[in-house]
């Protein structure tokens, strides 16, 4: 009930220095720089994140109070959508041949680490939307609601692309369990 | 109910987004139903691998940037202590439901969730503010790339508006201000109270009693910005915020028929006297300059750097697009002699178009058609790199500027606001100076873009159409673009014998110290090729009733005698500091004023436009001093002028204004 906590001394205080945003930071760092890093590189992610808080210096508390998280994770988003697409415009800029940014496109931010596991590959390959959906109900905790806020779908929808999200990554761990065995029964 | 909604209910209840009820529900067919059972725990299963796989990835910004985020928390109470404060009406009233705990981690075992869901129900009396769904009406979500939202998020008159919900709606945006505005005025509610535009407060200059202080000091300003963000208010049917009506800035938006300079500066002088419509029972003083004419084959070459802001909440049609056009018409002005460069700025700065001859148009438009708004924004690198391109290619002599076209959104990057000043300033003095193009609403920052302008030897004027763009890029391009004269100053020093005080109307951030006039190291205003310039002054004749507070005699010092030129009948001796604009050294120009104790009726069209402009300012400002000054007396005063276009559309606005005020009141 730690976020249920969380929610109420949101509501509740009234704090006059940047006090708030400090604690957002240390509450939310972590997970929006994971989602960032789900849209766009690990570069342009920290941009993305530093802007993001950078913005939330300038609201007064009392407009983000009590929605703090769905405002962070929107924020968040709309600034990573539109460095992926500036980024891609800026490639077509500057020469014809439209190589992928080495760092860039959803695939290759998720795998940072050379050795992914099963579910993190599983995952790294989900369709965009169902990503996003994914990270921002259990890493970033949100409930559906907001999901579809932060998303601009409808919360039934929401529920849907997350049931697709779980049951793809729970086909992708049971496949990869299963080929080395049937490998095996055809060698 | 088909299996695969079953399922997407079963995912539900494992993330703990189940009402109670249904969880009730769901629980009952769990407990017949072994296979459902196994599939729950498969789902959990699942849940519980991707959290564990996600926390792994311990991710963190670097300390630098930390930093940043943690002076900028800092210094964010402060910003938004005055616009708290300003409107004690703007207190929320959160709208409340009853909290159902949907985000508690609902466990692994199916009782552990047995037992959660039932904590949930019996959390009656705990409330939460309601956020979801009526926070999804972003109408400028373009910019983040979603076109297909769901209808119910696109019409803000169906949109609920507690207040959490609509300003939330507006921050959590690319573009806050517009949407905001838009459901506020839709909702007939105050707009201004989730306006996040910032304004320097302005308090009106009072008068000042000659006895203590026979002088008057202040630097010109040939800005014209606050006109037009005034008309972008009215135009969006409200009220400006007070600080946003500079009345300098309100009267030197029109050109006045001061005669052309002769002599041997770059400028005229020329003065008129009335009384003051708005307290008859004073004079009104004009004090008018007119920056000589440059011919155009009289222009030096010219070295322009366009930099444009390309964040995300450039992309409204009143910004990204508006100033593509606007700098098209400039473009086109150009010849082979000319040069442009293209430098962009949002999360990465970067060179869009080296340095293009004037006359390749074709390349410079297609640079400036291609650019797209998204990303964040860092200025302060922006403004480097477009000063490193004006220096390659510097015409001696000739135009060296850049020209900044923003909505104003500066505060984002590595570069602090003083920090940015400071570099214009230096930039300045190598003759590179700045103009700064403001564009847009909601999210405007008024007091940045005046003062990078201010201290980069530049001008500011606020682009809200291309008729404004225009008028500042065209028709006025040389005064725009080529400084005539540059550190001027203008001090006023009042007869004894004639005035008991005076008050300048306006150029309240211009003010400077007696000691500044002649100090050359002081910064001060521009006068571009064919600018005016005009000051007004209400004066209190010798032995008049002096509106404000009468401060107390003197103790130690009787008032001194007047000198045997005060005996001349002259008001008042203007006189004016300059430089040339490649210049160190100040040249002085006096002129006496006199009196000719006309009344503002048989003043002069011009004078009278003046002065209804002056007092439409004051109305706007509700200033303390705006005494008799009514709508219809602006009216009055500026209808009898041959009306230009400009003119015409200022009696438009002054109508509309009066009706706001009415139906505000």
């Amino acid at each position: 009930m730690s976020s249920l906590k969380a929610q109420m001394s949101e509501g509740n205080a009234v704090q006059s220095d940047g006090k708030w945003v400090l604690e957002a930071l240390d509450q939310y760092e972590a997970k929006l720089l994971r989602f960032a890093r789900s849209i766009v590189g690990e570069a342009q992610a920290a941009d993305v994140v530093q802007d993001t808080f950078l913005r939330l210096c300038k609201q007064p508390e009392r407009d983000v109070r009590g929605h703090l998280a769905a405002w962070l994770f929107t924020v968040c988003r709309n600034r990573a959508l539109s460095q992926l697409r500036s980024e891609r415009r800026l490639q077509n800029m500057e020469d014809d041949d439209v190589q992928p940014h080495p760092d860039s496109g959803p695939a290759t931010k998720f795998e940072r680490k050379e050795q992914l596991t099963r579910v993190g590959r599983a995952i790294r390959e989900l369709p965009e939307r169902q990503r996003e959906a994914l990270l921002l109900k259990l890493d970033g905790g949100l409930s559906y609601k907001e999901i579809a806020e932060v998303m601009q779908l409808s919360v039934s929808n929401v529920g849907f692309i997350l049931h697709q999200a779980v049951q793809a990554i729970r086909n992708e761990i049971a496949s990869e369990s299963a080929l080395p065995a049937v490998a095996r029964r055809m060698s | 109910m088909s299996t695969e909604q079953e399922d997407v209910k079963l995912t539900a209840y494992a993330l703990g987004e189940l009402s109670a009820e249904d969880a009730a529900t769901l629980e009952r067919e769990l407990a017949e139903s072994p296979e459902r059972q196994g599939e729950l725990q498969a789902i959990t299963a699942t849940l519980d691998a991707v959290r564990e796989e996600v926390k792994k990835d311990d991710a963190a910004l670097s300390a630098r940037r930390r930093e940043q985020i943690e002076t900028a928390a800092q210094r964010s109470d402060a910003d938004d202590a005055p616009e708290a404060g300003a409107d004690p009406g703007a207190k929320l009233e959160p709208k409340v439901v009853p909290f159902t705990p949907k985000r508690s981690r609902r466990g692994r075992l199916i009782g552990a969730v047995f037992a959660a869901s039932a904590a949930a129900a019996a959390a009656a009396g705990v409330f939460l503010v309601q956020s979801a769904e009526h926070r999804g009406l972003s109408e400028h979500s373009e910019s983040a790339g979603y076109k297909k939202l769901p209808s119910k998020f696109k019409s803000p008159a169906q949109a609920p508006a507690p207040t959490t919900a609509a300003s939330a709606a507006s921050v959590a945006d690319d573009q806050p201000g517009d949407g905001k505005e838009d459901l506020a005025r839709e909702k007939g509610q105050d707009p201004g109270r989730f306006n996040r535009e910032r304004y320097d407060h302005v308090v009106d200059n009072a008068f000042v009693r000659v006895s203590t202080d026979p002088r008057s000091t202040f630097s010109v300003d040939v800005d014209t910005a606050s006109y037009a963000l005034t008309r972008r208010h009215l135009n969006d049917g409200q009220l400006p915020p007070k600080g946003a009506v500079r009345i300098e800035e309100m009267v030197n938006y029109f050109q006045y028929e001061y005669p052309e300079p002769t002599g041997p500066h770059p400028f005229s002088v020329s003065s008129d006297v009335a009384s003051a419509p708005w307290a008859p029972e004073h004079r009104l003083v004009r004090i008018g300059l007119k920056g000589k004419h440059v011919p155009p084959r009289d222009v030096p070459g010219t070295n322009l750097v366009f930099l444009i802001d390309v964040s995300g909440s450039m992309s409204d049609e009143n910004k990204l697009p508006l100033l593509k056009r606007s700098f098209g018409l400039l473009v086109d002005q150009l010849g082979a002699e000319d040069s442009v460069a293209i430098v962009v700025y949002a999360g990465a700065s970067g060179l869009v178009l080296p340095a293009t001859p004037g006359n390749q148009k074709q390349t410079i438009l297609s640079a400036l058609e291609r650019l797209d708004a998204g990303g964040s924004t860092n200025g302060g690198e922006g403004i480097r790199l477009a000063y490193a391109e004006a220096k390659k290619r510097f015409v001696p002599g000739g135009i060296n500027r850049v020209l900044l076209a923003t909505d104003g959104d500066f505060n984002v990057g590595t570069t602090s606001e003083s920090e940015l000043v400071d570099l214009i300033e230096a930039k300045a003095k190598s003759g590179v100076f700045l103009s700064v193009l403001g564009l847009g609403g909601g999210n405007y920052n008024d007091s940045t873009l005046e003062k990078l302008a201010d201290k980069g030897n530049g001008n500011y004027a606020y682009i809200d159409t291309l008729r404004e763009a225009r008028k500042v890029l065209v028709e006025q391009a040389t005064g725009t673009l080529m400084t005539i004269a540059k550190d001027v100053k203008i001090q006023v020093e009042f007869n004894p014998t004639e005035v008991e005080a005076f008050r300048l109307i306006g150029y309240e951030n211009r003010v400077l110290a007696h000691q500044d006039f002649n100090d050359d190291k002081k910064d001060a205003g521009e006068i571009g090729a064919d600018h005016t310039v005009t000051a007004l002054y209400e004066v209190v004749p010798r032995g008049g009733a002096v509106p404000g507070p009468k401060g107390d005699e003197l103790k130690y010092q009787a008032p001194r005698a007047p000198s045997p030129a005060a005996a001349a009948g002259e008001l008042m001796t203007v006189k004016l500091r300059y430089k040339q604009p490649a210049g160190d050294v100040s040249q002085l120009l006096e002129v006496a004023v006199r009196d000719g104790r006309g009344t503002m009726q048989n003043a002069n069209a011009d004078f009278r436009f003046a002065a209804a402009v002056a007092g439409f300012g004051m109305l706007l400002r509700e200033s303390p001093y705006k005494g008799s000054s009514s709508f219809e007396q602006v009216l009055g005063l500026a209808g009898n002028t041959n009306a230009s276009e400009a003119r015409s559309e200022f009696l438009a606005l002054v109508r509309r204004a009066a009706q706001l005020k009415r139906s505000a009141n």
